[in-house]
């Protein structure tokens, strides 16, 4: 069959670009979903740190960490049902004890350190939790891995600069702009 | 080594086999995915799909998740060597 160098061109482009989104919805397909529900526990969890008492941050905080695993888990399930892969189930077991080592080490460092309020403690938790979503980027995907520096940063600005409205920043900022980075990806792909 | 595939270098069958081939050769792709990947109708999809199973360059499988029937299509070793060889010919055309 006889083509001409431009049929032969575009051929070659739409392989390129269908190739490049292929990759595109399997690296940043998990990433927007982490990014919303995270987004959505920090924007809640922070802004009632910030104006409410004591006593129910605890248990609001609590409360969103358990809906958020849970949700992750579904969102999670449910993604690994679209590509089914062997290589997967052995991943999957890989990040979790990551994860769970990491929490681990967050714990004994709280521990070690005896942070003297609770923003110093917060802050620790934001840098170990935006390291492990460094890792998860750069082990599955470089293009997921500049807003993990971003946040970490907004943590450290907003920690030192602006001590007193450190959680309404981290709610507003950190975690508004995770949502509205999440709701980006997801409309590129 | 370069040869032209007819049946590949139709547009959607084309983009399936380069979505496929994207994918490590043990992964499989359930069908909704590749219809939103590919941006096709459901009917579109499934008439390419099945042209390039009868030609051997990918596999079906269709199983029961959840009680309920899917279809994940996955490239052959075939298809991809098949792939591999079009757009090997493809590049000689512009190289000409």
């Amino acid at each position: 069959m006889d083509i001409s160098q431009t049929e032969a061109e575009e051929a070659l482009d739409a392989i390129q670009s269908m190739a490049e989104k292929t990759r595109r919805s399997i690296a940043e397909g998990g990433t927007y979903i982490t990014l919303i529900l995270t987004g959505v526990i920090w924007l809640l969890g922070f802004m009632a740190t910030q104006f409410l008492s004591t006593n129910i941050i605890g248990y609001i905080w609590g409360g969103l960490s358990i809906l958020g695993t849970i949700l992750g888990f579904v969102m999670g399930f449910r993604r690994s049902k679209q590509i089914r892969s062997p290589l997967t189930i052995q991943m999957v077991r890989r990040v979790g004890i990551f994860w769970l080592i990491l929490v681990l080490f967050c714990l004994a460092v709280i521990f070690v350190a005896q942070p003297a309020d609770g923003k110093r403690a917060v802050l620790l938790i934001i840098l170990f939790i935006m390291l492990g979503q460094m890792a998860m980027g750069l082990l599955l995907s470089f293009s997921t891995v500049w807003w993990t520096l971003l946040i970490a940063g907004l943590a450290l600005v907003g920690y030192f600069l602006f001590p007193d409205i450190f959680y309404l920043w981290m709610s507003i900022l950190g975690g508004g702009g995770m949502i509205v980075f999440g709701l980006y990806i997801r409309s590129r792909w | 080594m370069a040869k032209f595939n007819k049946l590949i270098h139709q547009n959607i069958r084309l983009r399936i086999m380069a979505a496929l081939t994207t994918l490590e050769s043990t992964d499989e792709v359930d069908f909704t995915y590749l219809r939103d990947l590919l941006e096709v109708t459901d009917g579109n999809l499934g008439a390419h799909l099945r042209k390039l199973e009868e030609a051997g360059y990918i596999a079906i499988n269709k199983p029961f998740v959840d009680r309920k029937p899917r279809s994940f299509a996955c490239s052959t070793d075939e298809g991809r060597k098949v792939f591999k060889e079009h757009v090997a010919a493809l590049e000689s055309i512009l190289k000409e």
